[in-house]
């Protein structure tokens, strides 16, 4: 029994033994990787060596970690103000005021550009017969002058790479004749290039306005890129607001295909429909005017002469005149 | 398609403008170059099967190449530097534009243009001084806006240029 048993043990050792013999280099590997799954401390050191490829491969293919991340920094956006709202008063401040003073640039430029126009039509032909159409009507002044000026029409946009002044995207309303977009756009930056150094001493000062008669061109600037909006008749300050949401969409979501930019414009390809909408935008503002009228030259001067009903006030007006006249002569000759 | 920036530069009257008037779609006036100092023109060329698009700025000439020229030059790909193969001044003016655009912008491809060779018997700049200068590594061709000479292949070779750096 006992050398049975003995047997037993010494079998054992011997298949252990042979077992470290065979197996020995993937045993201490199988205990190290074990060691390296179960120790936070290592585990972390090997994380920290590739988290930022990590995070940069991730944001090249879609938003889901600015979307994870975004709870963590509100939260940490919020303690640090909690803690010292100064240090972030004095992180934003440089950028601050350049914001808030551009704001209140365009809320005086679109207040002047109101006012301006009020006073314009004021005492003009058109005023007066406007100023009957107020009265006729029961609408206040202000909007009937809004009503017949608000005629106007986006018809090109360029986004343009500010530093080769290539274009990125160009979009064009219908039956509008296109040059070319792309010596367009570069003669554009040229223009720019050459104000700037002939009567600019600030570098953060850019061209924003060219009036061709009635041809206007609003230049909206974003940092490496800019939307130049190639416009008929007189556009409300709103429509500002919506080219520069655009410029900063598009700045933010194609930020890397912009700093990469080697002349492929494919990449902005799908920021299309969002300059597609501004066109169709400045048409429905027009209809909800009341205006079903489609855009041109032409219309937008019929627009103009076109009163309704005001001229039966003329000719009323008229025949008074006449009446008043006429009994005038009546009146000396029976004298 | 994609579309490159290059510029076009030089002494005055060494033929740049018309280097370019006859090889490429036009549609600004020359007074541009007046009263602007550049004028845009464009031309396609097509490398290994690839159209690429140049927007060629022609830079005003003027024998001092000012600071506010060097705006123009901001964001190209490449540029042709033009000499009049008949007055050696030209190219020392180039030399020294040449020597102040690249320390803006060093890594930049350009090609040395030796215009108006079809004057023959009037020419100053003289084969030996260009074989130095080709020693120190640039490229030079020989063209000639009235003959048509060397023209193209120009924009081509420093198209090529330009998209081999892209590439690499």
């Amino acid at each position: 029994m006992e050398n049975i048993s003995a047997n037993k043990i010494s079998a054992k050792d011997e298949l252990a033994h042979l077992r470290t013999l065979m197996l020995a280099p993937e045993q201490s590997e199988i205990s190290e990787l074990k060691e390296r799954l179960n120790d936070p401390k290592i585990r972390a050191e090997e994380l920290s060596r590739i988290i930022a490829e990590a995070i940069v491969m991730r944001t090249a293919t879609d938003q889901k970690l600015a979307t994870a991340l975004l709870p963590t920094i509100e939260i940490v956006l919020r303690d640090v103000v909690k803690k010292d709202p100064k240090f972030l008063a004095e992180t934003m401040f440089p950028i601050i005021g350049l914001a808030i003073r551009k704001s209140i640039a365009e809320a005086l430029r679109s207040m002047v550009q109101s006012m301006n126009r009020t006073l314009e039509y004021a005492f003009s032909w058109h005023g007066i017969l406007w100023r009957i159409e107020s009265i006729r009507t029961g609408k206040p002044f202000a909007e009937i002058i809004l009503l017949h000026t608000l005629i106007y029409r986006v018809e090109q946009l360029f986004l343009i790479h500010k530093e080769t002044g290539l274009v990125l995207q160009h979009v064009a309303a219908d039956s509008i004749d296109i040059k070319d977009a792309d010596m367009v756009a570069a003669m554009l930056t040229a223009i720019q290039d050459f104000v700037n150094d002939s009567f600019s001493t600030k570098e953060d000062a850019s061209l924003q306005n060219l009036n061709l008669g009635e041809l206007t061109v609003w230049i909206e600037q974003g940092p490496r890129t800019l939307l130049a909006a190639v416009i008929r008749g007189i556009p409300p300050q709103e429509l500002r607001a919506i080219l520069q949401e655009i410029i900063e969409n598009i700045e933010f979501e194609y930020s890397s295909a912009i700093d990469n930019f080697e002349g492929s414009t494919a990449p902005f390809e799908a920021c299309k429909p969002d300059l597609l909408y501004c066109i169709s935008q400045a048409q429905q503002t027009d209809s909800s005017a009341n205006r079903a009228v489609k855009f041109s030259t032409k219309n937008v001067k019929q627009n103009t002469k076109k009163h309704d009903g005001s001229w039966v006030f003329i000719i009323i007006a008229g025949v008074l005149c006449l009446l008043i006249i006429i009994a005038g002569i009546i009146f000396s000759a029976l004298r | 398609m994609i579309s490159k920036k290059i510029c076009l530069i030089g002494s005055f009257a060494v033929g740049k403008t018309s280097l370019v008037r006859r090889f490429v779609e036009n549609m600004f006036s020359d007074k541009y170059l007046t009263t602007l100092g550049v004028k845009i023109s464009k031309k396609i060329v097509s490398i290994q099967l690839e159209d690429v698009t140049l927007l060629i700025w022609d830079i005003g000439g003027e024998d001092l190449f000012p600071q506010t020229k060097l705006t123009y030059l901001r964001g190209m790909s490449g540029y042709l530097l033009v000499v009049d193969k008949t007055r050696i001044s030209t190219l020392e003016i180039v030399i020294d534009i040449r020597k102040k655009v690249r320390e803006t912008f060093p890594d930049v491809p350009y090609i040395l243009l030796e215009n108006k060779t079809d004057l023959t018997g009037q020419w100053d700049i003289e084969d030996s001084v260009i074989e130095k200068l080709q020693h120190e590594g640039w490229d030079i061709m020989k063209t000639s806006a009235k003959t048509g000479l060397g023209v193209e292949e120009a924009f081509n070779c420093l198209a090529a240029k330009m998209l081999r750096k892209t590439i690499t």
